[in-house]
């Protein structure tokens, strides 16, 4: 059995160099099938054979992309931009995006324009989910993925096939979650940003494949005695939280993770596909079960709520909003759930996400102030 | 007397003008009516089915051109403050909206003295993102702070050159039947779907004489500043099914025409050329960006906000209506739609260059523009400048780049003109 440091260490170098990941999937005669952020149903990807790979960017400071893509918009879908137009991500059948927000609607045109060797299928998921018309909407929309795909890459998705991909990913799902909790006992070992490898590497891989790992990783842990953790403890919640040189800064003032409402990490685990006999409403139900995310319309918005649950039930010291630099989606929910957690007696951190810069410095100083005054609150 | 004033002719605010005025006054008068004998009110985003409330004769204000008013008279900068500072909102969102969300939260106070126009708060909500997701957003924060419900109809991006599928138009449809239903309920009278009908035809007369009012600008010299075209916008915003807007465009057509037999225009110098406009209006910038082109000849003939509001259906078809709304706004297209259309308007209105004002706030917007440069250019072959700005926030726009990138466009349109006379 390998060491819990050695597979993470896996996890981390695959988080590093997604590129390596694509050639062996290619070299092993598989097709590989971007998924822009953040919700894709990448089960049909993988019912029909085929490798769903994460597109999340990176950090880059653009080139080319501004061509296309305004500077302020946000740097994450400059950073696919620019390793679309780079060539990044050649040897990618084509791409499926999501058009959730308004700069997910430029890039999906912008990509058809700039990008023309892989073909992007735009898709929309209904954001009025109490209409009696939604699910027969996705479950068309879906459909119609479903065919695009089957004609770019020429593999056939079953629905046999689907119905099996469905139990891999709520396994996948439920494995994630067991992670997280297991990890909470082990903080000395799963830091922030070993946290974060294990959580992002999973945009990479064969689900099932992940899986494996991660419940080996899950068993190690187990092994190890637990963990009484002296420190403080946040939960985070944006887009994403990167690079790993934001999150070393975390631990370098002795705070760990203990949970994660981030779009690239939980967000992606916390729902499960429903039981039920035609695996394409399952799918299409999938997002109807979908709460507290900026990206979901809800007339009841539950993610105020759902952060001060998981402050409690964690025993953490605070929220960290890590919001990605314009994305206008965050944006407006930031003064609004920041306002909720605070009213319900938890200290709020903002730190700004930008993948066009190594500096790190501004977040720096605010954790570290942050880390004050949370160290003052609680002894 | 300087040589510019001299040669610029004064004339009268025309009666349309006056009309407009007084029929917004109106609107707002209105709903603080309404609002006193405590029946209901609606906030509704620039463009939901505004049939569905007008048939039931509830009194609607709308946030967009409200932001958009006070941007115009210079109070948005206070406001925008108080929402950045106060409010913890982020300066990347919509200026329109942080204007918004100041506004409702200083209307809380009693005491706050109201710029005008004066817009009482709202009971409800009418959202439709046809325009774009940021109005999902900014709806649901109101829903949340005021506590009012948001009739919603969630409207798909065209992210293709094809006519939406069936299924689609299918969802949207629904939607309306169910907003109608729903709102009916909410506002306790009965759905007259007679009355819908008459407001469904004239809604569509308007659009109609709007067009025929834009398309008059072709002629030469110009008949309107086409920046004119912004002001007279706000009937079509916010009194699309009215009667009223309906005598508005007949007036302004006269006028129009009147200046066509006349030679005439309401644009005060000569005009040196003509050029497409790109994109919403810098309110609290325009007497700068009106200035800066008249000293240069340079006459915005047309621009592409102003057809947003085109929405052709036949009226009782309500698929129809459910597709039109669907492709209403031009941050519901394509970009390669939305680069035909602007090359096809330039072609006819006979533009030799392009403004296009890179909005902060409206992000689908500015990804037309950039990534529809290319193909624009190659349609239609006039040379295109960029500027920066926003439509309600001034902090984003700069007089100097303003100027400059308009000098430049004008010493390219003279160098092709004199080209082509050679
Ligand atoms: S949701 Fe935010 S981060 Fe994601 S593409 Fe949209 S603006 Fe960018
Ligand atoms: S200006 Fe643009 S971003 Fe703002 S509400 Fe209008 S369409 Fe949306």
């Amino acid at each position: 059995m390998r060491s819990v440091n050695a597979i993470i260490q896996e996890l981390d170098r695959i988080v590093s160099h997604p590129r390596v990941m694509l050639e062996k999937y290619l070299g092993k005669g598989k097709k590989v099938v971007g998924c822009f952020p953040i919700y894709i149903p990448e089960e049909l990807v993988h019912a029909g054979g085929m490798i769903p790979m994460g597109i999340w960017g990176g950090q880059v400071s653009p080139a080319i992309a501004g061509k296309y893509s305004p500077t302020f918009t946000c740097s994450i879908m400059r950073s696919c931009m620019e390793f679309g137009l780079t060539g990044k991500y050649q040897g990618l059948s084509c791409v499926l995006l999501s058009v959730l927000c308004d700069t997910f609607r430029g890039t999906s045109q912008s990509w058809r324009i700039g990008v023309k060797d892989i073909p992007i299928i735009p898709f929309i998921q209904p954001q009025n989910r109490e209409s009696k018309a939604a699910k027969e909407y996705l479950i068309a929309e879906y459909r119609s993925v479903r065919n695009r795909l089957e004609e770019i890459t020429g593999c056939k998705i079953t629905d046999h096939a689907l119905s099996k991909s469905i139990e891999v990913y709520n396994r996948h799902n439920q494995t994630m979650r067991e992670f997280a909790e297991v990890a909470n006992e082990h903080l000395d070992v799963v830091s922030a940003k070993n946290r974060h490898a294990v959580m992002k590497s999973s945009h990479f891989m064969e689900k099932a494949e992940h899986t494996g790992i991660v419940q080996e990783l899950i068993a190690g842990l187990k092994a190890l005695p637990v963990c009484e953790w002296k420190g403080k403890k946040v939960i985070l919640t944006g887009i994403t939280a990167e690079p790993n040189e934001l999150l070393d800064i975390f631990t370098a003032n002795k705070i760990a993770v203990v949970g994660d409402d981030l779009a690239q990490e939980s967000r992606q685990f916390r729902t499960d596909i429903p039981d039920g006999d035609n695996p394409m409403e399952r799918l299409t139900d999938q997002w109807f079960l979908r709460k507290g995310c900026s990206l979901v319309f809800e007339s009841h918005r539950c993610r105020g709520d759902m952060l001060i649950n998981q402050l409690k039930e964690n025993n953490a010291d605070g929220i960290v909003v890590c919001l990605m630099k314009f994305c206008d989606i965050e944006e407006y929910e930031y003064p609004i759930i920041a306002q909720q957690i605070e009213d319900a007696g938890y200290p709020t951190l903002c730190i700004e996400i930008d993948q066009s810069t190594q500096d790190n410095e501004q977040s720096r100083t605010k954790i570290q102030s942050f880390t004050e005054m949370i160290n003052d609150r609680r002894p | 007397m300087s040589e510019e004033s001299k040669r610029i002719t004064q004339r009268p605010v025309p009666l349309s003008r006056i009309m407009v005025n007084e029929q917004t006054a109106k609107v707002y008068e209105d709903a603080l009516e309404t609002k006193k004998r405590g029946e209901r009110i609606a906030w509704s985003t620039a463009i939901y089915v505004q049939e569905i409330c007008e048939t039931l004769g509830v009194p609607v204000l709308y946030p967009e051109n409200h932001s958009a008013a006070l941007a115009a008279k210079h109070y948005g900068e206070d406001l925008i403050q108080y929402a950045e500072g106060n409010m913890r909102y982020p300066m990347n969102i919509c200026s329109y909206a942080r204007i918004n969300f100041a506004f409702a939260d200083k209307l809380k106070d009693p005491n706050y003295e109201w710029p005008s126009p004066a817009m009482p708060l709202p009971d409800l909500l009418l959202l439709a993102n046809n325009s774009c997701v940021q109005l999902t957003k900014w709806y649901q924060n109101l829903s949340d702070t005021l506590g009012v419900p948001a009739f919603f109809i969630d409207m798909l991006y065209n992210f293709t050159e094809e006519k939406a599928s069936a299924y689609k138009v299918k969802y949207i449809r629904t939607q309306i039947e169910e907003a109608i239903t729903a709102l009916e309920a909410f506002i306790g009278r009965k759905f007259d779907w007679d009355k819908f009908s008459e407001i469904q035809k004239r809604s569509a007369l308007n659009n109609k004489l709007f067009k025929e009012i834009i398309a008059l600008n072709v002629h030469k010299p110009a008949p309107l500043n086409g920046f004119d075209l912004f002001n007279y916008m706000a009937p079509m915003v916010i009194c699309r099914g009215k009667e009223s807007t309906t005598d508005i465009l007949l007036q302004l057509k006269k006028e129009v025409e009147e200046n066509i037999k006349n030679n005439t225009s309401t644009y005060p110098v000569d005009q040196e050329h003509r050029v497409f406009w790109e994109g919403i209006a810098c309110w609290p910038c325009m007497r700068h960006n009106l200035k800066t082109l008249r000293n240069l000849g340079i006459n915005a003939v047309t621009n592409g906000y102003v057809t947003a509001w085109d929405i052709n259906y036949e009226p009782t078809n309500l698929d129809g209506m459910a597709a039109a709304y669907n492709f209403a706004s031009t941050n519901s297209k394509s970009t390669p739609t939305v680069a035909r259309l602007r090359s096809d308007l330039i072609k006819k209105f006979g533009c030799k260059g392009m403004i296009c004002h890179v909005n902060k706030s409206c992000k689908v917007m500015d990804f037309h523009v950039f990534g529809g440069r290319d193909l624009i250019q190659k349609y239609t072959g006039v040379p295109i400048v960029n500027f920066d700005g926003d439509q309600g926030d001034s902090r984003s726009y700069s007089e100097a780049q303003f100027e400059t990138r308009i000098q430049g466009l004008a010493e390219i349109m003279k160098q092709n003109k004199e080209g082509n006379h050679a």
